[in-house]
């Protein structure tokens, strides 16, 4: 019999996930892989930290050869291989061999497209000078460190405040170069909700790097070909090399060639056994589109956890056609490590859940991450969106220099399992005192929530104070200790002691809306809550995450 | 010039910054005050406390979960 024949393009993560999987399913297959690059199988999110020199050599960040796909599994890689052109009805690529531009052709029974995406590059003025540069590609990191490492990079501008801009600001700065970040949404994270983004971002600028937001770039001014300052709505930034990370778009000229359809975001449409509009076709990884478990609906999330699925899924359906295995979407999982900062989030924000018309509820609580008395315990701060009628968990960010990726995990377990509320308040997690709270940060997160729902506690969110303070509606009260208020407080904040409440409450008006702050964990501001309810107040709003989470101004 | 040192270890928000806050108003300038803490939030507090007062921070690290913070009375 004829050996079942599988063709895959690009040889990253998904490709090379999609023809491993497939050959393990069934060793007789025949499995091509042909990229255009030249570097294979690569470790694409460890690129910022092969800069920055955390990562220290090449060799680590690519994790396999072609010499081992062929070695140890017989699948064949050829690397400067550009597949051309897609014929779905003849079952054939057309392929160049870039470096002798020969011209192929390959049949196949099942074709794996995982293309991947592309940097955007916009086109600026001068974006063509030298040293202009977007991190996508391995030589793309080999070609910036070789400058860093040469001594020829004083100032960076890096444009974009996503993941990959911040990690690469990051990297930069761990080598001292001077760097400005340039984001135009009007605050760094553009995912994440505006309140936790802000902490990510002041605590970038602490550690040096200029941070301008809401701020365009317009082009670049160059000398002798290379780039020597970016041009931008804030002014002009001299720059020695510039990064473009403003995002990526996926790679789906062959497949609009091939008439294989695309979805809502671009991507190639995928169903859940990752099958595209063409029979015996499938894509996966950055190129295909996703569904969003929350809300049902297309999303594209070009990540390499979510890549190394989708692969694995196609690799055994292109085999197993009678009993394919299926992913019914993902949650959007990410993670981000700055400076001593962690960041995680999943599902959705409460600006996509507001921005779908859902009816929501949100709460933001701090906590640490190991029992507070236990040395070395690190603070971190929870934020839940769940549904209101239905306590269905939406999403979550957690942010702070503790552990975030353990709770993120919880939480995106239970989403995926459908969990509500009332069931992240009783799950059995681990606990000793170096490891977590008794209650751990998310039960805790959970209970507030539950509190706030079942009206025991009313509280206000940062950025609803913020807008309050704009037009000056609202008393705010602080109950820490006079030293407390010295070093930061919200401005026009009056300062009672929480041991000096019963006695000075008077000095507050019972019917102008009066907001509590807390110090670290929002204890004193729920105890002063109750007492101010006794007294008969009616409208008390406690702060959520108190000023160790405010992220505005303060004196 | 004397020295001074507080043991705020165990201490949580807000006992480390109010004992601070006593020492140094009873110190002379230049005297040196150390102080070891265990509450995370500690850096921050102290790093803005030395901007609105003036005092200089000497210097200030982490071992052990244990900050260390020196501080100059100005």
């Amino acid at each position: 019999m004829e050996k079942q024949r599988l063709v895959v393009i690009g040889a990253v993560a998904a490709g090379t996930k999609a023809a491993s999987k497939a050959m393990r399913e069934n060793p007789n297959l025949d499995v091509k892989i042909f990229t255009k690059e030249e570097h294979i199988s690569y470790a694409g999110c460890g690129l910022p930290y092969y800069i920055g020199g955390v990562i220290k050599e090449k060799n680590e960040l690519v994790v396999r050869t072609p010499e081992i796909f062929k070695r140890e599994q017989d699948i064949d890689i050829f690397i400067k291989h550009e597949v051309t052109k897609i014929d779905t009805n003849a079952k054939k690529v057309y392929v160049t061999n870039i470096d002798t531009q020969e011209q192929l052709e390959y049949g196949y029974d099942k074709l794996v497209m995982a293309t991947g995406a592309s940097p955007i590059k916009p086109p600026l003025e001068n974006i063509k000078l030298k040293n202009i540069f977007t991190l996508r590609s391995v030589a793309d990191a080999f070609e910036i460190r070789d400058l860093v490492d040469a001594g020829k990079v004083q100032k960076a501008v890096v444009v974009g405040g996503g993941f990959i801009g911040l990690e690469v600001a990051e990297n930069l700065r761990h080598r001292d170069v001077d760097v400005t970040l340039i984001e135009l949404a009007p605050h760094v994270l553009p995912p994440f909700d505006e309140e936790i983004a802000l902490l990510a971002q002041a605590h970038m600028q602490e550690k040096g790097v200029n941070i301008v937001t809401g701020e365009k770039v317009l082009g670049f001014e160059g000398k002798d070909e290379f780039v020597s300052k970016v041009k931008s709505t804030a002014g002009d930034f001299e720059a020695d090399i510039v990064v473009l990370s403003i995002g990526v778009r996926p790679n789906v000229k062959l497949a609009v060639d091939a008439d294989i359809e695309l979805g809502t975001t671009g991507a190639i449409k995928v169903d859940e056994y990752m099958q595209t509009s063409v029979k015996d076709v499938f894509a996966v990884g950055d190129c295909a589109e996703n569904i969003n478990l929350v809300t049902n609906q297309p999303a594209w999330y070009p990540m390499g956890s979510t890549s190394n699925k989708t692969g694995r899924i196609a690799g055994y359906n292109v085999v197993n056609s009678d009993k394919m295995d299926s992913l019914q979407g993902v949650l959007g999982t990410t993670i981000v490590k700055l400076f001593d900062m962690n960041a995680a989030k999943t599902g959705l924000s409460e600006r996509d859940a507001r921005r779908a018309g859902m009816n929501i509820e949100t709460i933001l609580v701090p906590a640490t991450d190991k029992a507070h008395y236990y040395p070395g315990n690190k603070a971190i701060i929870t934020k839940l969106i769940v549904e209101k009628a239905s306590h269905k968990i939406l999403g979550a960010e957690i942010i702070g220099s503790g552990v975030v990726d353990k709770p993120i995990d919880i939480i995106a377990t239970a989403m995926t399992l459908n969990a509500k509320l009332e069931d992240l308040t009783k799950l059995d997690l681990a606990y000793a005192p170096p490891f977590s709270m008794a209650m751990s940060s998310t039960i805790m997160a959970a209970n507030v929530m539950l509190n706030k729902l079942n009206n025991k506690i009313d509280t206000i969110t940062a950025t609803d104070l913020q807008d309050k303070l704009k037009y000056n509606q609202v008393n705010i009260v602080d109950v820490r200790e006079e030293e407390e208020c010295f070093i930061s407080s919200i401005p026009g904040s009056l300062n009672i002691p929480m041991n000096a409440l019963e006695r000075r409450s008077s000095e507050l008006h019972k019917d102008k809306e009066t907001v509590i702050l807390v110090c670290k964990v929002g204890k004193r501001a729920f105890l002063a809550y109750l007492k101010l309810k006794q007294q008969g107040f009616e409208n008390i709003k406690v702060l959520e995450g108190g000023i160790n989470a405010y992220p505005y101004r303060v004196e | 010039m004397a020295e001074k040192f507080i043991n705020a270890r165990g201490l949580q928000c807000p006992g480390p910054i109010v004992e601070l806050f006593k020492v140094a108003k009873a110190a002379d300038s230049g005297d040196i005050i150390t102080i070891e803490v265990t509450d995370c939030g500690f850096s921050k507090d102290i790093n803005a406390w030395c901007k609105k007062t003036g005092n200089e921070l000497v210097s200030i690290n982490e071992i052990d979960g244990i900050i260390h913070a020196v501080i100059k009375k100005s």
